[in-house]
Parts: structure tokens; C-alpha cells; sequence
């Protein structure tokens, strides 16, 4: 009987959560409609060709792949985050260290000739360290001054950022290159690919791996458990006999971790060298930003954030070829994005308010 | 006063749901002009709902209501209380950093744009002075204790105009001094003409103060009977209905009943900072095995800084807490708890649930990492099955162990917490159980199953220690009352008999009333 009824509860979740998005996603597309005709284009023209730049053809689809797998590991790393209660708006910051971490890797284990197979999770490993030490600076200044992660995180970024603008322009410099890029990194540190000819690498099923881990890191173990409860009720799991202090400083790191494997991921499968730019593309929102949209709109939930990274990851692929069928500027794309994510959480709170 | 005594506010067939609860079914109720009529009943039992309805803040499915015989429709608590009817909530509705003036003043400020206190400081303190409610008018209320908070805000309602006025359960944040002047101010109320209806679950209350007395049970009214009826017995019987009287449970026995061996705990010199809040000031007693020490003290007297440094939650700065012998103040929580200690929050919702999380989950806090720590895997079957179990043998109202816990009422999320620390105990040998006001805003019913519990413990040679304000309770459980007054034990008193007015004199930090 508890089960049935377990069922029937899930079923009654599941309607609300179908409602909600369909209500959003309607309410979107005519906000988008609207904002299209407004820019003198042809709404089904535009959705048309998103889609099919996206999804339509093999090389559309592989891009769609490489943007998914950046987009979900800083999505998940986002998520990860605002379950224990912490906001991590760092997630740039730590692409950044990530890919530091990769391309410096990379670069010191160049001489040992090392085969893919070795040299490749080596070089992750190194961006996942990169990471993971990105976040446990303001994991340990949250325990150990009560310092908001917030305004670390955020300054971090900025650190990050010139980091890396340094290391591309100064000691890492590819001369031949005349601009801020780093040399390439060896050929047997490079990610291999999935779909050689239409140039999806394999980071897409390392983040589905990723989404996959985090599902069951936080439904079970007893260190989800005690996250959840931290981020549900900090005081309550303090009475409880949670040490809030420990569990803060697994959150924010294993936060860095997510977005430096991301970032890692970014130079070993897609540029094969450091460079500026390297969280989001160009003319276009950090993943950093575009990722507290998909958790937000994923709700924090593994399973709702992929999807959602997927949603992301079609609509960013497809904002290029806005411009060259309408002549739609490309940021079309991002405002469409922004309006899904308002009438979301408007329709969320609508019904929350109506409980 | 009977029926035919002109009913100054009547209401027919009044109902009410909330979803798939009906909260109300068809309910009548009257009030006379002069007299103070109690509503009493469990939580839940829909008296709440009704006046609220009464007050403008629910709007009612069905029913008519008349004020003065004209029937009136109330949809606001501007319409309410323009026919008169003003309600005091249980929890202080104030402005914590206004004056008790400006709170008065508050929605009715007069001009449209221009709040002009002075102009009407004269009609306030001449209305307070024709009521015989003295009150520092320009006081930031947060710094008032709660009685004189509760009288800011009966007056508050007086002056926009209620000569109906409602308290509801007005008497548990006060001591029993506080609760006597209340009743002697609505006692003169009443004689004056107003309406009095306050709503509570102590019956003894009941008896004491008032003309009239209707009881609800789950959703329905039972009867209205006149104060000279009605029995202790009685209005049991009437609250509870076929489920009869709760059990009365052993009563205290005294220390004699203390166990051997070391006590469950013993608390030395201790001593907190300032910024931890209300400093401990050389708090020390012993909790020994087989007994229930209370804790009496008015509210915000180190209560709260003594349980979390109990718990190992705020940082002992001198003395020692030891727990069955072995000094635990370097402990950490869990390490306490690993040692024997359960811990009942005093504030069910900021310490005590986590929302968000399932009926299942609630029930392993402080206990996952006793029971389930196999490689760091959560068992989820076992926490589940414990779920169902917990649900079933702590009758707790929920459809099943997966439900978030925010979806419970207050007495089953006050039901889930028990659980939780008694099946602690269970688990880990429990030997002290400290419970901070753990009946704080329930019905009788469960107050009386949480009592059960803590009993329970003792039986099984535990020590609990009850904080709480309730002095009733106190006499109720305790083998022995220490009481409590701005961080400092001020006495101790072996039950089982107390004498109230000498532990109320204590609680007021008079020292010369040493207890025995």
C-alpha cells in the first residue's frame, strides 16, 4: 500500500513538473515569437533553422555535443553547490583553474611519451585538481572566517581570468600564433573523439557520466545525505550532529572539481590549447552565467539539469546560424534563453504562491 | 447567560476547507456582550480556523454571520474590524523596532501620508488608562517581555475599535503572574461589555476564567455549555471524545528515584561567552540516572545558551559537562551523541526538520552515522523501512515515508522530531535526553504522547532534562525543578509537590524565595 501510494505521489510530481514546464516553455516561445517579429524576422523560419543547424545535420549535432559537455559539468557543479545551500557563482573562475590545471599538465608530462590512454585522465586529473583548488579557497575562508563564497568566488573568477591571459600571452605563448594562446598541447594529451568526421569529442559522455555520479553521490551516501541536510536546514543538521564546517569543505571543491573537469575538457577535447575565452564562446554568455540558468531551470536535480544543459546546448549552437538565414543577431539566441528562465521561475512561483 | 441573551456576534453553519481537510463543518457559535467565552479544543480541532474566519484573515466556504443580529460580510480584517471584531494572535504580530506607540498608532495613522504619532499619543494613553493597561509607550517593543508585548497588542485592538475581542491561546508565553493579570484585565474587560473570546487547549484555564465554555473536536463543534457545568472531567470527555482520557501516566516520585552510578549528566561551572548570547553564569546541577529534572524559566534566560552548550553546539569557556562520568566538553556533537546524549530541539522548524527532505530522511538525522555507515553507502531500504515503522509506532499523520517533511502539520513535524531523538536514545544506549520545550504549541493529545516518551526514558533509567516554560508541565513531569533566571540557577526544588508561586518568584529573579 505505501508503495502504491509512493507511485501515485510520484505520478502527481511528475503531472506538476510536466505542467510547469509546458506552461514555461509555451509562455517562452511566444515571448520569443514576439521578440522575433519584433526584429522584422519569421518566427518559424527562426525556429527552423535553430533546430536544424543544431540537430539537422552531423556537424550541427557534434557542436551541439562539445557546447552540452561544458554547459552540463558547470551546471552540475552549480547544482551541486545550491544543494548544500552554497552559491557558487565561481564557476568561470574554476573552467579557468581547470583548464590551467589540463594545459600545465599537459605540458609538464610532454617529454615522457606517455600513451593517450595514460596521458589523457592524467591531464584531466590535473584540470580536476585545478578545480578543486579554485573552490577550496573559498570553501576554507567560508569555515574558517565566515567569508560568503560568494564575493570569493566572484573575485576569483577576475584571478582566474588574468591567470590565464598571463600564461597565454607570457611563458605558455605560442610564438607562430600572434595572439593570447598558449602552444598546442601534445598530441597524446588530446581527448579522442567520438565522431571523428563530424567533430564531437568525447566529453559529452564524461558529463553524462558526471550527472550520472553526482545522482547516486547524493541519494546514497552519507555524505549526499549530510549535504542535503546542510542545504535543507544547516541548523537542524548542526543539531543533528553534522559537522557543517566538513561537509562545506566537500561542497565547494567537489563544486571546483565539476566546473575544472569542464574546463579540462574544453582544452584536451576542444581547443588543444589554453587560451582567453575558453568559458563561453564568443559574443556569448559564460558558461559560468548560462549555468545557474540550467540549474535553476533543472531545479538541482541531475536529471533536471541534463536536460535542461541540453535545451541550452541546441540554442547555443543554433544562435550562429540565426544570423546568416534571418539576419537575426546571434545574442538573439541568449535573450530567448533569459525569457525561458524568467517564465520558469515565474511559473514556479505562481504556483507555489497558489500551493 | 443563556441562549436567548442577546448574542452579540452569531455565526450559522459555518465551513471551511483547506484542500482535502475540512477544517470546518458547519459549525454555530455565539457570543454575548459582558462575557468571556472560552473555545477550547485540540490543535486542529478548527477553533483557530473559525475565529480567523471571524476576523476577516479566512474567508468561509458556507455560513452566515451576524454582528448585533445584522448580518455582515467579512472579507477583511478591515471589515472586521469596522463591526468591531479584533483578533490577538498567538505569536506577536508587532513591529519589533517601533514603539509600542507607533505600533498602536499602525493602520491607523489618520492622514493619508503623514504618520503623526504625537497628535494622538493623549487619546492612546487615556484609552490604556480607562482599560488599566499600563504600558511604556515608547519602548521598542523587541525589547518588552511577551506579556507586555501581548498587552500592546490588545490594546492595539481596542483602539482601532474591537469591543469583540479575540485572544488566541494568549496565556503560553506568560509566567503565572503574567496569566493571572491577564485574566483579572479580561475579567474587567468583560464586566465593561466587551466581548471576550479566547481560544485555548488548557483546560484549567478554562475553568478558572470563564462564563462560557464551546468545545470543537476535529472540525465540529461538540457543545457550548455554561462555566458552572463544566467538570475537569467533562471537557476531557467532550475534547477528546470516544478516544477517552489521556493516559494520566506515572506521576514524578521525587529523587528518591535516582538511580545509581554516576549521573546521566552533570553540568559544572559552566560558564559561555556574551556573544554566544545569554551568558552562563557557574550553571551547575546533575541530571541523575531514573529521573526527570525541569527546567523552569521565562523565556530568553539562558534556556536556549544552556541546551546548545549541552549539545556541544556553543563552546564551554569554563567548567565542564560530562556525560555518565566521562567529560564531554571538548566533545563535538556527534561525538555526544555517540556517547548517549539525545537532543529535542526547542524550535521544531529552525532546529529541528529539514523540509525538504523525506519523512524517511528526517527520522536518521543524528543516527545516520550509527546505523547506516556500511562503506559510506546510504542504506535507502533500511532508512525507508525505519520510515514506516517510525510512522506507525509514533502514529504520525502522513500519507507515507517519502513525503517532504514541510508538508506536515506542526504537531507531526513536533512528532517526527520526538521519534527521531527517541529512537536515538534507542539506537545509542541513551542516557541523557535533553528536551527544550518539547510541547511547545501542541494539543493535548500529543503533548501527552511526548510526555509518554520521556517518561518512557526515565523508566528505562535514563535522565532527561525538560526545559520548558510551561510550569504546569514542569509540576507534571519533573522529580525535581531547578529554575533558571539570566544564566544563573537561582534554585532547586525536589518534587513531586511544587509550590508554584514560590518557583514563579524565582523565575521573576526574586532570590529571597530559595527554594527548599
Amino acid at each position: 500500500m505505501a508503495a502504491s501510494a509512493n507511485v501515485s505521489e510520484k505520478k502527481k510530481i511528475a503531472i506538476e513538473f510536466a505542467v510547469t514546464y509546458a506552461a514555461a516553455g509555451a509562455l517562452a516561445l511566444a515571448c520569443g515569437a514576439v521578440f522575433i517579429v519584433a526584429f522584422g524576422g519569421d518566427v518559424l523560419v527562426a525556429l527552423g533553422t535553430v533546430l536544424r543547424s543544431s540537430l539537422g545535420t552531423w556537424g550541427g549535432f557534434a557542436q551541439t555535443l562539445n557546447k552540452f559537455c561544458p554547459l552540463l559539468l558547470a551546471s552540475l557543479a552549480v547544482a551541486f553547490g545550491m544543494r548544500g545551500g552554497h552559491f557558487n557563482i565561481g564557476v568561470d573562475g574554476q573552467i579557468y583553474a581547470g583548464a590551467i590545471g589540463m594545459t600545465g599538465t599537459a605540458f609538464a608530462l610532454e617529454g615522457m611519451n606517455l600513451p593517450w590512454p595514460v596521458f589523457v585522465p592524467l591531464g584531466l586529473l590535473g584540470g580536476i585538481l585545478g578545480g578543486w583548488f579554485w573552490g577550496f579557497i573559498p570553501g576554507i575562508l567560508r569555515v574558517r572566517f565566515q567569508v560568503s563564497e560568494i564575493f570569493v568566488t566572484v573575485m576569483l573568477n577576475f584571478v582566474a581570468l588574468y591567470l590565464v591571459d598571463y600564461l597565454a600571452n607570457g611563458p605558455w605563448n605560442d610564438p607562430l600564433a600572434g595572439e593570447a594562446i598558449s602552444l598546442p598541447i601534445p598530441d597524446a594529451s588530446v581527448l579522442p573523439q567520438v565522431m571523428p568526421r563530424a567533430g564531437a569529442h568525447a566529453g559529452f559522455i564524461i558529463a553524462l557520466a558526471a550527472a550520472v555520479g553526482m545522482y547516486f553521490f547524493m541519494t546514497r551516501t552519507i555524505a549526499g545525505y549530510e549535504i542535503r541536510a546542510v542545504g535543507d536546514n544547516p541548523r537542524a543538521a548542526r543539531f543533528g550532529g553534522i559537522n557543517v564546517a566538513r561537509v562545506t569543505l566537500i561542497i565547494m571543491p567537489t563544486c571546483g572539481a565539476l566546473s575544472g573537469l569542464a574546463g579540462a575538457l574544453e582544452v584536451s577535447g576542444f581547443h588543444q590549447s589554453l587560451l582567453l575565452g575558453i568559458s563561453g564562446a564568443e559574443g556569448a554568455p559564460n558558461y559560468g552565467a548560462m549555468a545557474i540558468l540550467i540549474a535553476v531551470i533543472g531545479r538541482n536535480n541531475p536529471l533536471g539539469v541534463t536536460i535542461a544543459a541540453a535545451v541550452f546546448a541546441v540554442l547555443v549552437s543554433g544562435s550562429d546560424s540565426l544570423q546568416r538565414s534571418i539576419g537575426l543577431p546571434g545574442a538573439a539566441v541568449f535573450v530567448f534563453q533569459a525569457i525561458i528562465v524568467l517564465t520558469v521561475v515565474f511559473v514556479q512561483a505562481r504556483r507555489e504562491i497558489r500551493g | 447567560m443563556t441562549e436567548t441573551a442577546a448574542a452579540r456576534v452569531e455565526m450559522h453553519d459555518v465551513s471551511k476547507s483547506f484542500g482535502q481537510v475540512r477544517a470546518l463543518d458547519a459549525v454555530d457559535f455565539e457570543a454575548a456582550k459582558g462575557e468571556i467565552h472560552a473555545l477550547l479544543g485540540e490543535n486542529g480541532a478548527g477553533k483557530t480556523t473559525l475565529m480567523n474566519i471571524l476576523s476577516g484573515l479566512y474567508r468561509m466556504d458556507a455560513g452566515r454571520i451576524a454582528v448585533d443580529g445584522r448580518e455582515v460580510d467579512i472579507g477583511s480584517p478591515q471589515d472586521a474590524i469596522a463591526v468591531g471584531v479584533g483578533m490577538v494572535h498567538q505569536h506577536v504580530e508587532l513591529i519589533g523596532n517601533f514603539t509600542a506607540l507607533e505600533n498602536i498608532l499602525l493602520g491607523r495613522e489618520g492622514a493619508r501620508w503623514k504618520l503623526d504619532v504625537e497628535a494622538r499619543r493623549s487619546s492612546v494613553e487615556e484609552l490604556a488608562a480607562n482599560y488599566g493597561l499600563s504600558i511604556p509607550l515608547d519602548e521598542q517593543v523587541k525589547t518588552l517581555p511577551a506579556g507586555i508585548q501581548q498587552k500592546v497588542e490588545i490594546l492595539k485592538a481596542l483602539y482601532h475599535g474591537a469591543d469583540i475581542l479575540i485572544l488566541d491561546e494568549p496565556t503560553t508565553m506568560l509566567t503565572p503572574h503574567e496569566v493571572d493579570g491577564l485574566f483579572s484585565i479580561l475579567k474587567s474587560f468583560a464586566k465593561g461589555g466587551l466581548t471576550v473570546v479566547f481560544i485555548t487547549h488548557k483546560i484549567q484555564e478554562v475553568l478558572d476564567n470563564c462564563d462560557r465554555i464551546t468545545v470543537f473536536r476535529g472540525g465540529r463543534k461538540i457543545d457550548t455549555i455554561p462555566r458552572e457545568e463544566a467538570t475537569r472531567e467533562i471537557l476531557v470527555r467532550m475534547m477528546m471524545g470516544e478516544r477517552g482520557m489521556p493516559p494520566e501516566g506515572e506521576r514524578p516520585t521525587g529523587p528518591s528515584a535516582a538511580r545509581e552510578g554516576h549521573p546521566a549528566l552533570s553540568v559544572r561551572g559552566v560558564r559561555t561567552s556574551a556573544k554566544r548570547g545569554v551568558p552562563l553564569r557557574d550553571v551547575a546541577f546533575d541530571v541523575p540516572r531514573g529521573l526527570i529534572v525541569g527546567m523552569a524559566g521565562i523565556s530568553g534566560n539562558g534556556q536556549k545558551e544552556l541546551a546548545e552548550a549541552l549539545a556541544g553546539l556553543i563552546e564551554v569557556e569554563e567548567g565542564e559537562v560530562h556525560i555518565d562520568g566521562e567529560d564531554v566538553s571538548s566533545l563535538s556533537v556527534a561525538g555526544r551523541i555517540a556517547r548517549g546524549m539525545s537532543l529535542l530541539p526547542q524550535d521544531r522548524i529552525e532546529e529541528g526538520i529539514l523540509p525538504g527532505l523525506s519523512l524517511a530522511e528526517n527520522f536518521v538525522l543524528g543516527l545516520h552515522p550509527h546505523i547506516f555507515r556500511r562503506r559510506g553507502i546510504f542504506e535507502r531500504e533500511a532508512v525507508h523501512e525505519m520510515g514506516r515503522n517510525a510512522i506507525a509506532e509514533f502514529n504520525i499523520l502522513a500519507r507515507n515515508e517519502h513525503v517532504p517533511a514541510a508538508h506536515l502539520s506542526g504537531g507531526n513535524i513536533q512528532k517526527t522530531i520526538v521519534a527521531r531523538s527517541v529512537m536515538l536514545a534507542h539506537t545509542t544506549g541513551g542516557k541523557v535526553m535533553i528536551a527544550n520545550n518539547p510541547t511547545r504549541g501542541l494539543d493535548v493529545m500529543a503533548a501527552s504522547f511526548v510526555h509518554g516518551r520521556l517518561r518512557e526514558l526515565r523508566a528505562k533509567g535514563a535522565g532527561v532534562l525538560l526545559i520548558s516554560e510551561d510550569l504546569d508541565e514542569l509540576c507534571l513531569m519533573s522529580d525535581r525543578i531547578v529554575v533558571i533566571y539570566a544564566g544563573e540557577i537561582l534554585g532547586a526544588f525536589d518534587g513531586p509537590k511544587y509550590d508554584i508561586y514560590r518557583i514563579g518568584a524565582l523565575m521573576a529573579g526574586q532570590k529571597q524565595g530559595a527554594g527548599s
